[in-house]
């Protein structure tokens, strides 16, 4: 139940590194908890991939194919020995989805095409973001963003699809794909018009505070005031925006045959291909880490300077 | 929707490599999982291989006859219990070394080592001995028995010694992606698909110069792309989409025999299914004519049906089959009815009764043979349900088929629907053998007959051809009465490839066999 | 507070119609007819037929029937989960916020759709639906619901708003479930049950999209029983390559409309007092 003394609003102001220091915290646990969790989904999955190619019952060499790829000694044995090779760069070769091929190769000319189409559907999050914080977008265009956002990325994708196959050849389009699959994730699922409506919201609720008033009436403009103490929220639901980006770069990849990480980690997820699905999500974890920490440096650093004195006041009230 | 200049493009570009080695791209069912023989897992990985690898032995697209481009003569040695093989002098691989009797051997090693997890090298394993070198270009391949057919015992690719080094062969080498071979085709496997550019050889002399494949999507994308000539060949063709190509000009479609039949197989171990009289019930229950018109879009008399119906495990242009066992081609609602109640079956409500309880029946199929007979499964799951019986259907992905259903493993269902495709040798003993000491690897529910074991037995102690055929025609003629398996029919593929595509001569199974011969021209 | 009732209204009708199409959903569907030349309403009502002659509502009816209870359980569940972080909020019970937060950041990082597919290829078959999904999705949802429904309880001024209140006698339960839940935590928690409720529908026509055109057996669904995604399909078909079942791309943005309506129905009148 609730305490019956009131929070001592100066111990609040000194615990404002708490947060940050959360999502540090996790930001650098990510990269190693995440490969860890799907290590253990993984294998409660039905079979293993030494089976599923040399089905014991039919075939000897399974234990000798599990001893090689390291499945023969539970998860954690995996895991570790994943971790230790990954950490000096060695990620192997790909089991089954690309037989052979090294899963550095595979990552490596998957990781810009999934940077180029996350970065090109956060353009138009970040424009409505920004027009809602200077409230250049007006409410009655409210309903036509909401409509825009209710299509399901993968109703959007696939009409994409079928537009760029009849328009390009089969081996064309590639750059087409990008822009598409950008557009796609930048609009659907309420990607731009959630950017739009949650900015205004948390923008709006500042204006209205006081302080903004006695700012305005200082001469000063209405955005210097609010935007330090939007940021922290700002910077977090961008952080979300991008989040939810990624998640859904998975279906535009896959459907617009995109060769990017999402499409990775599909293929390889349904074939059981682990030497491929975790150095990916691992690369997922480690982008999360990376937003993560740019949120906490926001937080942190926005906090301290607005705990900054400015030269002067404190002599003035002495 | 409007064309765009974009396919207009594309043919011109193929219009431009006329007379200069062409390329021809075409779509495939799916990508190849690998290009390493010794892990073909589906039949876009043999046809793939087949374009990169020479197998020691193969059959003519059109003679059938038992030929080979890598061997220039064979002997008959050690009592017929071995092969001595003179290599065709002047083949190269396509890293530029010269095949020799080392590349036998080791592909023989590699297929004997327990270390390479394949279960096509288990199945070697059971037929080869070992493999001794006699000069450069002689190698002595030993059984371990005497084959009538020795010859047709030797279908496997040959492998370069060079590019490995250990015999034990695991799937996860480059090899599987960036393989060499003596074909006439080198092969290389990305991530949207296989190149494969041609290698002149004193064997080979392809006239095309380039093949691409590409993994096939909707149907209704795959035939736009060959009209638009964006691309110029489908090798299976959905069978929806088959009218629309056939009434085109430009396009012309092809059988292409895979050799395969397909099957129910009913679980003889569980419920009412282990009584002989159920099952034969199960098989009048059926209506094959009607499941052919829904699934397959084939007519009651229609001329070069591809789907051609079987009453045992043979396709019926196969020597094994027996002429004498009739197909059951439309249901018998009435003899099905007699033979449940004389099985102890009730009707209740319409519903047949087992020991009290409603008769559900769990159905599976492979998930891919939607693509081939749309919706097949719930035509099957309807006929049971007319018929009286409760049904669930499920359908098995490919993975879980291998590692589960032919592995025995799958109990839990009550019919299982797929189908087996079979390459050089026809030999069926491991579908239907009791599973134990190595036989009846592919035995899905671990039927279990001792006299088809005796049967399968004489197949495999025959020296003679007409022994083998008599064996396999008792076969059939008892698993028409057993009934492990509801036999349905042989489903011939179609391919359609463009006009300008000419002498493409399509062998069964392997499919590019003849790929020297494909020429593309106007 | 006029202002609500035609929320209320058009919200209760549109989820009337997705519950009345899931009960009638038949197990199995009409035999197939191809010998039907024309699929639109006019030949099959009241939707038309798919392109093997087997009338679309049926199809309509099995979909609705795959997502109706498992999407609205989800929404439930974020619901209870929103509830709880603003609690928790109210309550200024720091040990469980940090803990909320903890969770949330590494949860909020994984990418959702490789967790749906694994959970997906993990289950048994006979455990095959979209509830684990649907649950699976719930539990990734929750610490976003619970972030913003704790932020709306801070607001309200947290453990002082909830002093402010026993001053004047309120018992326990009247001050956090009525007066903190249901009368402020309101919006927020309906308006996050609501949109996990839609997604968990799109979730299914996602995956089930992705399974039919591989043809893959289906994530959420028995095979005996066709999904929104299978219409969808057929709409697609006829928006890209001209085949007749333009009535069937109609039918399937009317079920994604009306799910989106009911969501936004809800939301709206779910406007705190």
């Amino acid at each position: 139940m609730a305490r019956s003394s009131r929070p001592d609003p100066e111990a609040s102001l000194k615990r404002w590194w708490v947060r940050p220091l959360v999502r540090t915290v996790a930001a650098l646990a990510l990269p190693v908890a995440v490969p860890l969790l799907l290590t253990l989904l993984l294998w409660a999955l039905p079979g293993d991939p030494a089976s599923i190619v040399c089905p014991p019952e039919n075939c000897t060499g399974t234990e000798a194919l599990a001893e090689r790829w390291n499945l023969h000694r539970g998860p954690m044995h995996f895991f570790s020995a994943w971790m230790s090779n990954a950490a000096g760069g060695e990620l192997g070769n790909s089991w089954r989805m690309q037989a052979g091929v090294p899963v550095s190769d595979l990552v490596k000319e998957s990781i810009p095409n999934t940077l180029a189409l996350i970065g090109l559907a956060f353009i138009p999050i970040l424009l409505g973001t920004v027009l809602a914080a200077l409230d250049a977008i007006h409410r009655r265009l409210d309903p036509i963003l909401h409509l825009m956002g209710l299509f399901p990325a993968v109703i959007l994708a696939v009409i994409a699809a079928a537009w760029k196959v009849l328009t390009y050849t089969e081996f064309g389009g590639e750059t087409a794909a990008l822009f598409l699959g950008a557009a796609v994730l930048g609009i659907a699922d309420g990607a731009f018009s959630g950017a739009v409506t949650g900015t205004r919201s948390v923008s709006s609720a500042e204006r209205r505070q006081r302080y903004t008033g006695v700012g305005v009436l200082r001469g000063e403009t209405e955005l210097s005031n609010i935007l330090p103490n939007i940021t922290p929220a700002l910077v977090g639901q961008l952080r979300a925006r991008i989040l939810h980006l990624f998640s859904g770069a998975v279906v535009v990849e896959v459907v617009l045959k995109i060769d990017g990480l999402g499409d990775l980690l599909w293929q390889a997820a349904l074939v059981q291909d682990f030497g491929v699905v975790l150095p990916v999500a691992t690369v997922f974890a480690c982008f999360s880490a990376i937003l993560l920490l740019a949120q906490a440096l926001a937080e942190g650093g926005v906090a301290v300077w607005i705990r900054w004195s400015p030269k002067g006041v404190m002599e003035r009230a002495a | 929707m409007a064309r765009n200049p974009a396919w207009m493009s594309a043919g011109l570009a193929s219009l431009a490599l006329l007379g200069t080695g062409a390329s021809l791209s075409y779509y495939e069912e799916a990508l190849p999982t690998t290009l390493n023989p010794l892990f073909a897992d589906t039949m876009v990985d043999r046809r793939s291989q087949e374009l990169v690898f020479d197998r020691l032995w193969y059959h003519d697209a059109i003679t059938n006859e038992l030929k080979s481009r890598i061997v220039q003569r064979y002997e008959v040695a050690e009592g017929g219990q071995a092969l001595k093989i003179h290599l065709t002098p002047g083949v190269k691989w396509h890293n530029g070394k010269g095949l020799s009797s080392k590349d036998i051997c080791f592909t023989v090693d590699a297929l004997l080592d327990k270390g390479t997890p394949s279960p096509l090298a288990e199945g070697y394993r059971q037929i080869l001995e070992g493999c001794d070198t006699q000069g450069n270009s002689t190698a002595l391949v030993r059984f371990t028995r005497v084959f009538h057919n020795p010859r047709e015992r030797l279908g496997f690719a040959v492998l370069p010694a060079s590019e490995f080094s250990s015999t034990a062969v695991t799937p996860d080498l480059p090899f599987g992606s960036h393989p060499v071979g003596t074909g006439p085709f080198k092969g290389t496997k990305g991530r949207r698909g296989a190149n494969f550019e041609a290698f002149g050889n004193a064997h080979h002399g392809p006239a095309l110069a380039q093949l691409r494949l590409s993994e096939g999507q909707d149907g209704s994308i795959l035939v736009r792309a060959l009209i638009n000539n964006g691309m110029q060949g489908i090798v299976q063709v959905p069978p929806p989409n088959r009218p629309e190509l056939s009434a085109s000009d430009e396009v012309a479609l092809k059988s292409y025999d895979l050799r395969s039949w397909w099957f129910i197989a009913l679980n003889t171990n569980k419920g009412p299914l282990a009584d002989k009289k159920v099952r034969q019930a199960l098989n009048l229950m059926l209506d094959r004519t009607e499941l052919r018109k829904f699934a397959i879009g084939v007519e009651a008399g229609d001329e070069n049906s591809p789907c051609e119906f079987i009453s045992g495990p043979f396709v019926q242009s196969s020597p094994y089959y027996n002429r004498a066992v009739p197909v059951v081609e439309r249901a018998n609602m009435a003899r099905a009815e007699k033979l449940l109640t004389e099985a102890g079956l009730s009707k209740s409500g319409g519903s047949w009764m087992y020991k009290g309880a409603k008769v559900t029946f769990n159905i599976g199929m492979l998930a891919t043979l939607n693509a081939e007979a749309t919706d097949i499964l719930d035509q099957i799951g309807n006929q049971l349900g007319k018929g009286g019986f409760d049904r669930q259907v499920d359908k098995v992905r490919a993975d879980e088929w291998a590692r589960r259903v032919t592995t025995g493993n799958a109990q839990e269902f009550d019919l299982l629907i797929g189908k087996w495709s079979f390459g050089l040798v026809e030999d069926v003993n491991d579908q239907f053998h009791t599973r134990k000491g190595g036989e009846g690897k592919l035995n899905i529910f671990n039927y279990s007959n001792p006299e088809v074991d005796g049967i399968l037995g004489e197949y495999a102690a025959a020296r003679t051809d007409t022994a083998a055929q008599d064996a396999y025609h008792k076969l059939h003629k008892v698993l028409a009465t057993d009934l492990p398996y509801l036999f349905l029919w042989k489903l011939d593929s179609r391919s359609a490839w463009r006009t300008e595509v000419r002498n493409n001569i399509i062998a069964p199974y392997y499919y590019f066999t003849e790929i020297d011969g494909w020429k593309y021209s106007k | 507070m006029t202002g609500r009732w035609p929320a209320i209204g058009v919200s209760a009708v549109l989820f009337a119609a997705l519950i009345v199409l899931a009960v009638i959903a038949p197990e199995f569907l009409s035999e197939a007819n191809l010998d039907l030349k024309e699929f639109g309403p006019a030949a099959v009502p009241p939707f038309g037929a798919d392109d093997r002659g087997r009338p679309l509502w049926e199809l309509a009816a099995q979909g609705a029937r795959v997502v109706a209870l498992p999407s609205v359980v989800a929404g439930l569940v974020v619901g209870l989960f929103a509830a709880a972080g603003g609690l928790i909020r109210s309550m200024d019970l720091r040990w469980a916020d940090s803990a909320v937060a903890a969770f949330g950041e590494v949860v909020g990082a994984l990418p959702r759709m490789v967790v749906i597919l694994i959970v997906a290829l993990l289950l048994p078959r006979d455990w095959r639906g979209l509830f684990p999904l649907a649950a699976t999705w719930a539990l990734l949802s929750a610490p976003g619901a619970m972030d913003e429904a704790a932020a709306v309880a801070e607001r309200l001024g947290g453990a002082r708003f909830v002093e402010a209140l026993r001053a004047h006698g309120y018992s326990s339960w009247r001050i956090f479930v009525v007066h903190v839940v249901a009368f402020n935590l309101r919006p927020v928690i309906v308006r996050q049950a609501a949109e996990v409720t839609m997604q968990v529908v799109f979730l299914e026509i996602s995956l089930s999209y992705l399974a039919t055109s591989n043809d893959d057996p289906s994530f959420t669904h028995p095979d005996s029983v066709r999904s929104w995604a299978d219409i969808l399909h057929l709409g697609y078909r006829a928006l890209a390559f001209d085949a007749p079942y333009m009535h069937a791309l109609v039918l399937g943005l009317g079920l994604v409309a009306l799910v989106a309506g009911t969501t936004i129905g809800i939301s709206r009148a779910a406007r705190a007092r």
